[in-house]
């Protein structure tokens, strides 16, 4: 009886360690994060099936740190055209009416202490799915990547990024 | 079998050539008889003594929780550190207790290791002073972060930020595992001296949840020849893990600034001179307590004025040591003719913190000199004030090496001064407050005097009595 | 690089959201330090930003879970609904224009990011200021987000639509017109053209129309007495660049003198280190940043500078008996070498003078004429413009005032219930006038009196120009919408007069009806206004003349200063009063700035306050330490000051600043200091302003960033003579890279970025400390803070006394982190929060920073600034970072830090990225020059060169091969990327 009690508590701490390094190891991880829009837009109609390309709507990815995402009069510059309605559209149309901006939720999120530049990477030639996953495919966009820092920097390593050593110094993102 | 477990016995606490009972243990007390006294205090209602001595420490105690409360939700702002100034209270707090923390050790570990008979009756309660007193120093390195919620991240843990480890170039970070390791060690070392008496409690208690939780304890302890011998051994052997960190700890904690470029810290002899003045200090703090818990416990039988001067022998002893540390430091610094360097030593002893300075030389290089006559080693009434001017000359010392170097350093453009704010000292009774706690409780729910190793020390000339026939 | 702004939409819309911003509570006040207009949650993860701070408590303790809640976090993206043309979200915008902070109208480029202008920097490519500006310059944006400013016009300190003040106030000046009852203009200095030209044409639609121009700091006496001298009541335009023999007297023109930026720039360009360099020579009463910048400064009381300037005549002039005896203070000597000097170099000596006494003025005036200064240094046409107060015309104005003759009286950037000196007879005045209207953009001590307070624009929300120099011109346009129902001063006055045109538009016209004509270069008005308006500035040819003969009347000045040397009598007990004007605060009009507060006094770095300068040992006679309150008893007057021992005072003088003491400039600055001005006020006939001085036994405490005010012997700011420059001999740079180390070579990147910082060049003016500020976000701590020596400033300029403490030499050291290669701090991190970069840089991540400040003990400069508290949505620190108003200050490339964590110098790594951005789009590798730091941007002397040490050609690489380049404190072996160039005095030993 002694026994047990001692082995189970030997057993006991070492998990409680294991999953308290788990969860650790794992803060700043939201893969899987998808949540709902004010608009039911679906990336795999625009972006897949009719594939209008990225840097159509997310022109700012070309020369902002930001890619941003396209003010309604953007979207209107079809939607004007097209005949067909339904009630998403509808909510466009609203908002370009009544001069109401759309308060889309941001999927895609990293601590405001990362400084990330979406023209440097477009212009280095990194595909918008390394990071966003495949956009195309996705009716509601979802995070596929971690977005955490181990993960951006094994591709800042694999690719070489810049010159010797610069590739992994703190002040290409933290500053 | 109970020869051989006496000769056992003897063995570990040291050879048998001169009769022990004579110095060590005052009277000669029957081994039934050592076992009620030492348990006494674990049964017996307590006395006022111990009660107002408790009070007293937990108002401390609180007072510091407010304290570190406040800081931790407020910001490090409430000390009165400033741009120049980085490290002052918290920092001086840490390498004091940690100080204090090595008497446990050598007493326990190195004179276990060199066979001194008269640390038997006096060892449990300096290991368990080493571990409340690294208990406190360990708090500082804690609650002196800016973010302590992100304490964490001085541990090397795999995580998801690729390459980002911690720095092990940083003393700082040698700091951790130096404290961690003593502390580990420490604990082991003072449970292991209490298996046996926790067996004699267990066996001496009636049935019920104390019996229950001193079975616990005591590992299923029978007392057996093969448990015995396997005890011995685990003792020398952990003795010897020990006996290093006496030097490692406080050579690695005095490297936070002896690896620095700052005038006045950054000293090839800060290793033996840190832990010179952490035997020192710590000896004061044993000397301190015991002289108080002698009485208050009602233990002068196994506490004895033998053990009280060798202690001050040693005081004495690493006090000529950390004086000489004094002289040599300001020697090289006006040898090596460093101008910042020597600055630093002459704005020590006249510049605007020279109180502090006089106050260590005079506590710690001074008062022991009174240690020479063996009058005052042998009264306790006169021991007693002494052991607190060493404590208070050794926090001091530390508080002098680390303002005082800080405070005036290469450019004198960023000269400022270092003044103290209510919460630090806060958190400084506070530390005392934890220490004196933990301590109190310590001898009122633990054997605070190894049963076994005295009954030792009285050898098998005791008479037996036959409950006791087992242990 | 500048484009002219169409359409703002996004303005709108950002007004709306400042509007429903401020209503919210501070959790989500933050949305202003993101480049979008995001709505924010709770942190993804306990970062150094000032986001995540606000519930670190629910972090604190159990980091784990964090990791739970995390996923709770919802942040919104709102996207534009019409896409403007002009703007692409995260990229900053260029907009030319001029400052507003004084009435010296530099040039400048606004920095517009995501619709917020956040950054002024110097117009490199405009004229006479050489892209450099002050440190009000570089605070005026923060003004821009001030609280304090009126949310619209007020009747009678109520709020009110502007129609219907309006309507009060055209009937007001229709029935004054009907009974020809008199209306006057008050204003400040008008540098614009326009509007002068509107204010020409009130004067001919109201025939008893009348304007009066107050400056706080008046320089009337030069133009009354070039009046005399030259037939010309105007400023000369100086040019110090062309002076090889400086003397400076009562003037502080590289602090706050007439136009301190440019004098700056024309002042290094003269001082570097050659056998060209500018000999200075200052005498001053008390330190100023000019006299601490001079090869030989003299001390001396105001009531000598007559016989002083005199005696200088009669030995320029070799009389054999001087007209007046030399002033005690200066051995005769001394000024015979002085007059030598001048008289070696005729034609490109410079003599100037700011105190505003016809005489002294006259002698001043003859000095520079026989000397032949006239027109090469000492320039007549083109003239400044950039003062043009009349202290006597406002007292006449007064007067009538106060006999009622006023009907309508119209205040234009004056505040004189503040700043004039007779500020009690105006308001009774002010009283008498029924109807006063004043343009202030606050409640200020003047409006507070007025019936009706029209709002004037920031200047970075308003259309205008400037004419600071006759013949350059600048332009200002709005860099954003108008924040407020503000309305554009000159627009209320066109308005008033009745004309149906807008201020943009008669702009326009102006500049097609005088200025289009004058240029060649375009032909089509639209196009010249476009190139104009993108470029700034227009500088059309002044058609020279000959520089007019000197027709003053010496012998009138002589006897007058003559009278004067007999009439100056002091007591035993009795102290002279100078008053002076600070780098920060000026004439205090931006007293509200928290920057400018919080910005050290080169000279005494006291910041939040300011002290009755003496010397110390008058102090001493009197038994004061500093932060002693004394009463200062002048005439009637009487004020408490704290007493502050200034090094290199003049003996009998007392000095006190101006500009504090405000009671209506806002939260930030009211109560700082007490109000100087009053002590102006003194019986006519007295020249020199004695004072007498009483201990209070009561003490205060005065926030200076620096106590300890000697080098002790130590080599940290190296100089030399420039006759051992010349010849090679002397204390110059050391080769620290010869020492050994035992580190291991860092693999340098493809850059090696640094500093080298010429302590010859720099003044010391601080504007490099708010740029920095401005630029990197550095927060306000106030007083109390700094008192405890907590300021956050990533860059500090050092100042050091040598010599005695009657005439000390001054020395200045800008300071910030050095950057070392063998970086002390790097190897202390317990985990690895500061690290070197491939690119040379000391890189500090916040995020990373656990608060053990190991780095701060180690750091030799002490250059690393510890968040003690939460500086940013914190009512204990009520500057701009704890309002949504003014956080829209911060720049969204550099994140707000967090609560205890370690900051400092990044070498504006933010601008080192844009700048390695630019180049990848564009393809092209980085140029040398393409990218500055703040700090070099800011500086007028051109004193900091950022560069790249592995380009041998840049300027900076070739700084450091410069004899005179060295390393602070190299005998450590920390191998600095930014390294010092000694400082050269020219003189002898």
């Amino acid at each position: 009886m002694l026994r047990v009690a001692l082995i189970g508590t030997y057993v006991a701490l070492f998990a409680l360690v294991g999953v308290g390094v788990r969860a650790l190891a794992e803060v700043g991880d939201h893969r899987g994060y998808r949540p709902a829009q004010p608009i039911e837009f679906s990336h795999r109609l625009h972006a897949g099936d009719t594939h209008i390309p990225c840097l159509y709507c997310h022109y700012g990815a070309l020369r902002s740190p930001h890619a941003g995402i396209p003010a309604a009069s953007v979207c209107m510059n079809c939607h004007g055209l097209l005949s067909r309605q339904t009630a998403e559209i509808e909510k466009l149309r609203e908002s370009v009416l009544q001069v109401r901006p759309i308060e889309w939720v941001k999927v895609h999120n990293l601590p405001d202490f990362v400084h990330f530049d979406h023209s440097r990477h477009v212009h280095a030639g990194v595909a918008c799915q390394n990071c966003h996953g495949a956009v195309e495919g996705m009716s509601r966009v979802e995070q596929r990547m971690p977005l955490t820092m181990g993960w951006c920097l094994n591709c800042h390593e694999s690719r070489g990024v810049g010159d010797h050593g610069a590739r992994t110094d703190c002040i290409r993102c933290h500053y | 079998m109970l020869d051989t477990q006496w000769e056992s016995v003897a063995r570990v606490g040291g050879d048998h050539s001169r009769p022990a009972r004579d110095t060590w243990v005052e009277g000669s007390p029957a081994l039934n008889e050592i076992s009620d006294d030492i348990a006494r205090p674990l049964s017996a209602r307590p006395s006022a003594g111990w009660y107002g001595c408790l009070a007293a420490s937990t108002t401390a105690l609180a007072v510091g929780v407010g304290c570190v409360t406040y800081q931790i939700a407020t910001g490090i702002g409430t000390w009165g550190l400033n741009k120049t100034v980085g490290w002052a209270f918290d920092i001086t707090n840490f390498v004091f207790w940690i100080g204090i923390g090595h008497a446990g050790t050598l007493i326990s570990a190195i004179l276990l290791l060199l066979r001194q008979r008269w640390r038997m009756s006096i060892n449990r309660s300096a290991e368990a002073m080493t571990i409340f007193a690294v208990m406190c120093a360990a708090l500082f390195p804690l609650i002196h972060m800016g973010r302590p919620w992100m304490a964490f991240w001085v541990v090397p843990y795999p995580n998801w930020r690729g390459p980002l480890w911690v720095n092990f170039r940083s003393p700082l970070l040698w700091d951790v595992f130096a404290i961690n390791t003593y502390l580990t060690i420490s604990l082991v070392f003072w449970y292991l001296g209490m298996i046996p008496d926790f067996a004699t409690l267990r066996d001496r208690a009636a049935a019920g949840i104390k019996k229950r939780i001193y079975s616990l304890l005591s590992l299923g302890w029978d007392g057996s020849q093969r448990t015995w011998s396997r005890y011995e051994t685990t003792c020398v052997l952990l003795a010897g893990l020990a006996t290093p960190l006496v030097i490692s700890v406080h050579s690695i904690v005095s490297m936070d600034f002896a690896t620095s470029i700052l005038p006045g810290w950054h000293a090839t002899i800060f290793p033996p001179y840190f832990v010179a003045g952490a035997v020192y200090s710590g000896f004061g703090m044993v000397l301190l307590l015991l002289i108080i818990t002698r009485r208050v416990m009602g233990l002068e039988r196994y506490i004895t004025v033998q053990h009280l001067d060798r202690m001050a022998k040693v005081t004495l002893l690493t006090g000529s040591l950390v004086a000489f540390s004094y002289s040599s430091e300001f020697l090289s610094a006006w040898y090596g003719g460093h101008a910042d360097e020597r600055f630093v030593f002459v704005n020590r002893a006249t510049g605007p913190y020279a109180w502090a300075f006089w106050t260590m030389v005079l506590c710690n290089v001074c008062v022991p000199q009174l240690l020479w006559l063996r009058r005052i080693r042998s009264s306790p009434a006169a021991l007693l004030p002494i052991s607190i001017l060493i404590n208070v000359g050794m926090w001091f010392e530390r508080f002098v090496i680390i303002v005082t170097s800080l405070h005036r350093s290469y450019l004198p453009s960023s000269w400022v001064m270092y003044y103290p704010t209510s919460i630090e000292i806060g958190t400084l009774i506070g530390s005392f407050g934890l220490f004196f706690t933990c301590f109190l409780l310590f001898i009122r729910l633990l054997p605070m005097i190894a049963t076994w190793e005295i009954k030792g020390l009285v050898g098998a000339h005791g008479a037996e009595s036959p409950q006791e026939s087992h242990v | 690089m500048t484009t002219e702004m169409k359409s703002q939409p996004v303005y709108w819309k950002s007004l709306e959201e400042l509007r429903q911003d401020s209503r919210r509570t501070v959790s989500d006040r933050d949305e202003f330090a993101e480049p979008l207009p995001w709505k924010r949650a709770s942190p993804v993860m306990p970062a150094a930003d000032g986001h995540s701070r606000r519930d670190f408590l629910t972090l604190m303790g159990f980091t784990l879970g964090a990791a739970g809640c995390s996923r709770a976090t919802t942040q919104h993206a709102l996207p534009f609904v019409t896409a403007p043309e002009d703007l692409t979200p995260g990229v900053p915008n260029w907009y030319a224009s001029t400052c507003g902070g004084c009435s010296t109208s530099c040039s400048v480029l606004v920095k517009v990011r995501d619709g917020r202008p956040i950054k002024i920097e110097g117009n490199a490519e405009a004229p006479l200021f050489g892209g450099g500006t002050c440190a009000t310059g570089q605070a005026t944006v923060l003004s821009l987000y001030d609280g304090a400013r009126l949310k619209g016009p007020l009747w009678r300190g109520a709020p009110a639509a502007w129609q219907e003040i309006d309507e009060r106030i055209e009937s007001h000046l229709r029935a004054t017109m009907a009974r020809r009852g008199r209306v006057a203009l008050l204003s400040g200095t008008i540098t614009s053209p326009t509007t002068r030209d509107l204010i020409a044409r009130w004067s001919q639609h109201y025939d008893r129309f009348q304007h009066v121009v107050h400056d706080p700091v008046s320089y009337a006496g030069i133009r009354r007495a070039h009046q005399t001298c030259f037939n010309r009541a105007v400023i000369p335009h100086y040019r110090f660049d062309r002076a090889a023999m400086i003397v400076g007297v009562e003037a502080d023109f590289l602090g706050t003198w007439l136009s301190p930026v440019e004098f700056t720039a024309q002042y290094a360009r003269r001082r570097r280190p050659a056998a060209s360099m500018a000999h200075h020579v200052q005498f001053e009463s008390t330190m100023t940043l000019t006299g601490a910048n001079a090869d030989v400064r003299h001390a001396l009381a105001p009531s000598e500078i007559g016989r002083l300037v005199l005696s200088l005549l009669d030995r320029v002039e070799q009389r054999d008996r001087s007209r007046v005896d030399p002033p005690y203070s200066i051995p005769a000597s001394a000024l015979d070498a002085i007059a030598n000097r001048l008289r070696s170099h005729r034609g490109e000596s410079l003599v100037v003078c700011g105190v505003q006494d016809e005489a002294v003025q006259t002698i001043v005036a003859g000095l520079n004429d026989v000397l032949g200064n006239v027109g090469r240094t000492f320039g007549l046409s083109p003239s400044s413009l950039q003062k043009q107060g009349d202290e006597g015309e406002v007292a006449a104005l007064i007067a009538a005032m106060r006999r009622g003759e006023i009907d309508a009286l119209i205040l234009y950037g004056v505040n004189p219930a503040y700043d004039h000196p007779d500020s009690d007879a105006f308001l009774e005045g002010l009283a008498r006038v029924p109807l006063s209207v004043s343009f202030a953009d606050r409640v200020d001590e003047t409006a507070a009196h007025v019936h009706a307070v029209c709002p004037d624009h920031h200047y970075l929300e308003a259309w205008g120009d400037a004419e600071p120099v006759t013949g350059v011109f600048s332009l200002m346009q709005p860099a954003i919408n108008p924040l407020f129902d503000t309305r554009a001063a000159p627009g209320s006055l066109l308005k008033w007069l009745g004309e149906p045109s807008n201020w943009r538009n008669e702009l326009r016209s102006y500049w097609q009806r005088n200025l289009f004509p004058l240029q060649s270069a375009e032909r089509d008005f639209d196009a010249f206004w476009d190139s104009r308006v993108q470029a700034g500035f227009l500088r059309v040819p002044v058609p020279p003349q000959p520089s007019p003969a000197f027709v003053g009347d010496l012998d009138a000045a002589v006897n007058r200063i003559r009278e004067d040397a007999h009439a100056a009598s002091r007591g035993a007990d009795e102290y002279e009063l100078h008053l002076y004007e600070t780098v920060a605060l000026r004439d205090g009009r931006n007293a509200n700035n928290p920057w400018l507060q919080e910005l050290p006094d080169p000279i005494s770095r006291l910041t939040w306050g300011h002290g009755l300068a003496i010397a110390p040992a008058a102090a001493d006679r009197l038994g004061v330490r500093d932060g002693e309150i004394v009463t200062l008893i002048a005439d009637a007057h009487r004020v408490d000051v704290p007493i502050w021992r200034q090094p290199g005072q003049s003996a009998n003088t007392v000095s006190i600043a101006f500009g504090y003491g405000r009671t209506h400039a806002g939260p930030v600055g009211n109560g700082v200091g007490v109000n100087a001005v009053p002590l102006l006020r003194q019986k006519s006939g007295r020249r020199s302003r004695v004072v007498r001085l009483e201990k209070t036994g009561r003490s205060t405490t005065l926030a200076a960033t620096q106590t300890h005010h000697s080098t002790e012997g130590r080599p940290v700011v190296r100089e030399a003579t420039l006759k051992s420059f010349l010849g090679g001999v002397g204390e110059h740079g050391a080769a620290a890279e010869s020492l050994p180390s035992l580190w291991a070579e860092h693999q340098p990147g493809s850059h090696t970025w640094g500093l080298a910082i010429d302590l010859n060049a720099c003044t010391g003016c601080s504007a490099c400390v708010v740029a920095c500020q401005a630029e990197n976000n550095v927060p306000v701590v106030g007083k109390e803070e700094v008192g405890r020596s907590r300021e956050m400033h990533w860059i500090r300029i050092d100042r050091y006394y040598q010599g005695a403490e009657a005439a000390p030499d001054v020395l200045f050291q800008p300071v910030m982190c050095q950057h070392c290669a063998n970086a002390p701090c790097e190897t202390v991190c317990p985990v690895l929060a500061t690290v070197h970069s491939a690119d040379g840089i000391n890189e500090q991540v916040y995020n990373r920073c656990i608060g053990t400040r190991y780095c701060e003990n180690n750091c030799p400069y002490k250059v690393r600034r510890f968040n003690w508290f939460r500086y940013a949505n914190n009512p204990r620190f009520d500057f701009n970072m704890n309002s949504a108003l003014g956080t829209m200050v911060l720049n969204p490339d550099v994140v707000v830090r967090s609560r205890g964590v370690m900051e400092k110098c990044s070498l504006c790594v933010q601008r080192i990225q844009a700048g390695k951005t630019a180049a990848a789009l564009s393809g092209k590798a980085i140029v040398d020059g393409q990218i500055q730091t703040a700090c070099q941007q800011a500086c007028p002397a051109k004193a900091i060169v950022f560069g790249d040490a592995q380009d041998p050609r840049s300027a900076f690489a070739r700084l450091r091969q410069s004899p005179r380049h060295y390393h602070l404190l190299d005998e450590l072996g920390t191998r600095p990327g930014v390294g010092y160039l000694t400082k050269i005095r020219n003189r002898e030993a």
